[in-house]
């Protein structure tokens, strides 16, 4: 039984090769059926998205590698030559590690992104629903969406936002739990200010107010967050209705100063005011920090933030790979183990069977006995027979050993005792 | 076997409970067994009330040790309904060695079981007592959830992220659950004050005796009252907040030591 894994990603190939290999998700069951209905295929799953494209097949050969190269030069329609160059193909123990690493975001661009795993786990689903997936990929796949989950919740290695905007949103759940419902207030149109606005957006914030000083610009903003535009200059009432404020504008003075910010608070009750100022020069009197239920952070603050949180992920992206490491061993041994499990199912079939037979001929020499003694005697043949197979099966099931061995071995097993 | 050995083993448990769940800062894999070391000094802490309450044949409710163990449980309780309703783990950093010292007083001082004296048998009593434990538990709970409110606007204000940053809940929450917590202790706090002041006159024909444990008992009910105005009236600020519970929580404690010298 062969386990192989042939993929690129966005290391390996560049964008114009892997959205020629991408697969819709509407066209996935059909490509898993194509996959595998080639012949030595006996299950088989295609993980796409944005970064890669990979397929994962069990076969009862290797052999099958080459088929699966040409189909997918075939589908990209481009030479073998020239897909293959940006083609990694792993096998066996290499597939299982490269899953749990994708699964957990580990081989991730963002590393410790959370998408890929639902992603990886819908792939897989999939995969089954159209009963592509053989007693080998399922066990994978379920360990695959254990670990991945492990990782996630020993680790925390997807919690921290590494960007600016998704450092905003951060610090504004850590002020507000909940964004749902929430009010923001978004002053100019910079870029950074529209992302991070689109993110809070993303994240629940109910409705979003635009201030442009080029009004047609806000209105225009406003509809894209399905907000209201207002103008610039009447933008204190909404410091005490918004829960965050997001200043990214060219001014070069401040726009909020901390004397409005007091009068709103006063108005807000208990609730706190989260004000984001993305412009250089700043927008927002940095005063205001000092003003209580007040968060002031500034572009230089998210940035710090951020990056703090890169260098977390990559500390904890480290002890990810330690429980990559150790799951792919315990999986290696399982692996193993269930190798065996037909011939160790044969030997006590067979052991069994000879017992049962040379029993039933002796006691009919024997003559008439009573249940007691025939109990005794059944006893007795059993432990018999299940001491001869002890070592036997300890050994079959011994998983420290090379490939090569443990199955030199079951082969050596099935010759002494005669199993087919 | 002796009663007091359920006595010992809930200490003994709680200790180890305190001190992993303090190292969970360092690493969030401790929490549950921490958790799991609490709930089993927990089950220990019952039968001990429990043992109390089958020898004397009253509520652990006369003496300081006797108080001081039911406040421990009750505070636990309290605790254990606020992890499961909302999953904040982090007010066990204040909770569980609040716990652990309540019932090391009652070990400490240790006073022998002893039948309740006959001022101490009526209704009135019995309810005060309960009433001002509970009342008590809820607004230590309601401390802990303010301490932690504090320090997670400390932590945003400076921008420099702790220990503590990833497991202490949002700033929101920490004063929401505070303000639940102390609204609904203060209510039974105030009813436990009442019950005592009519208790009190019942018995001795005096509304208040101002000695050390209704002193502190008074002090503390106007702290809580100006902690709660100031979340009702939305003067509420994290560092106002965190020196008025620090010193009502002061003042309860002197309550429940002074219990000693009623």
């Amino acid at each position: 039984m062969a386990l192989i894994a042939i993929g690129l990603n966005h290391r390996t190939a560049p964008v114009d090769v892997r959205e020629r290999l991408s697969v819709a998700e509407s066209k996935l069951p059909e490509l898993i059926a194509s996959l595998t209905a080639m012949s030595g295929v006996d299950g088989g799953t295609i993980v796409s998205t944005c970064n890669r494209v990979e397929t994962y097949v069990s076969a009862s050969s290797e052999d099958i590698i080459e088929a699966v190269v040409d189909w997918l030069a075939e589908r990209a329609g481009a030479d073998r030559a020239e897909i293959e160059k940006h083609l990694y193909i792993l096998r066996h123990g290499d597939v299982v590690k490269h899953l749990f690493r994708v699964a957990a975001g580990l081989d991730s661009m963002i590393v410790g992104e959370p998408q890929i795993h639902g992603q990886v786990r819908a792939a897989f689903l999939e995969s089954q629903r159209c009963g592509a997936l053989d007693a080998l990929l399922m066990h994978v796949f379920e360990q695959t969406m254990r670990v991945a989950k492990k990782i996630r919740t020993d680790t925390g290695i997807g919690e921290h936002a590494v960007s600016v905007p998704y450092a905003a949103v951060e610090l504004a759940k850590k002020i507000f739990g909940d964004l749902d419902g929430l009010q923001a207030l978004l002053l100019g149109a910079g870029e950074i200010g529209e992302l991070t606005a689109e993110h809070l957006a993303g994240s629940g914030v109910r409705q979003i107010f635009v201030a442009n000083r080029a009004y047609e610009r806000g209105v225009q903003l406003a509809e894209r967050f399905g907000g209201a535009a207002i103008q610039f200059s009447a933008i204190e009432p909404y410091l005490a209705t918004c829960d965050i404020v997001i200043a990214s504008t060219a001014a070069p003075h401040f726009v909020i100063e901390r004397g409005q910010v007091a009068r709103a608070l006063e108005s807000r009750k208990m609730k706190n005011l989260f004000l984001i100022d993305l412009s250089v020069p700043r927008n927002i009197d940095p005063a205001i920090a000092k003003v209580d239920g007040a968060y002031l952070y500034n572009i230089d603050d998210l940035q710090l933030v951020a990056e703090s949180n890169r260098e977390l992920r990559m500390k904890k992206a480290q002890q990810a790979e330690e429980i990559v490491a150790r799951e792919v061993e315990s999986f290696r041994r399982r692996i193993a183990a269930m190798d065996a499990v037909p011939t160790i199912v044969e030997l006590q079939q067979r052991l069994e069977e000879i017992r049962a037979t040379e029993l039933e001929r002796c006691l009919r020499r024997v003559g008439p006995i009573t249940a007691e003694q025939r109990e005794a005697i059944e006893m007795m043949t059993t432990q018999m027979v299940n001491k001869i197979l002890h070592y036997p099966i300890l050994q079959l099931k011994e998983a420290d050993e090379p490939q090569e061995q443990r199955e030199s071995l079951r082969k050596t097993i099935r010759k002494i005792f005669g199993l087919r | 076997m002796s009663p007091n050995l359920t006595l010992y083993a809930a200490l003994g448990l709680y200790a180890a409970g305190t001190l992993m769940a303090l190292a969970s800062l360092f690493g969030r894999r401790l929490q549950t067994p921490a958790l799991v070391l609490m709930l089993a000094g927990f089950v220990s802490h019952t039968v001990w009330i429990g043992t109390i309450c089958v020898r004397t044949h009253h509520p652990p409710l006369t003496n300081l040790p006797e108080i001081a163990a039911f406040l421990s449980w009750t505070v636990f309780v309290v605790e254990l309904v606020l992890l499961f309703k909302y999953r904040v783990h982090a007010a066990s950093f204040f909770v569980y060695p609040l716990v652990l010292m309540l019932l090391t007083v009652a070990a400490v001082v240790h006073e022998p079981f002893a039948l309740a004296g006959a001022k101490a048998q009526s209704k009135l009593f019995t309810t005060h007592i309960l009433l001002s434990t509970l009342g008590v538990a809820a607004l230590l709970i309601g401390v802990a959830f303010n301490a932690l409110a504090w320090m997670q606007d400390r932590s945003l204000k400076s921008k420099q992220r702790g220990r503590t940053w990833e497991w202490i809940p949002s700033l929101n929450v920490c004063k929401t659950l505070s303000y639940r917590a102390l609204a609904v202790g203060f209510s039974i706090y105030t009813l436990g004050i009442l019950t005592g002041i009519l208790w009190s006159y019942r018995t001795t024909s005096e509304l208040l005796d101002l000695r050390v444990k209704q002193v502190g008992a008074i002090v503390a009910w106007v702290l809580f009252a100006t902690l709660l105005q100031s979340y009702v009236s939305g003067a509420y600020r994290a560092r106002r907040a965190m020196v008025i519970s620090a010193c009502a929580l002061v003042a309860v404690l002197v309550a429940i030591l002074g219990i000693r010298h009623a």
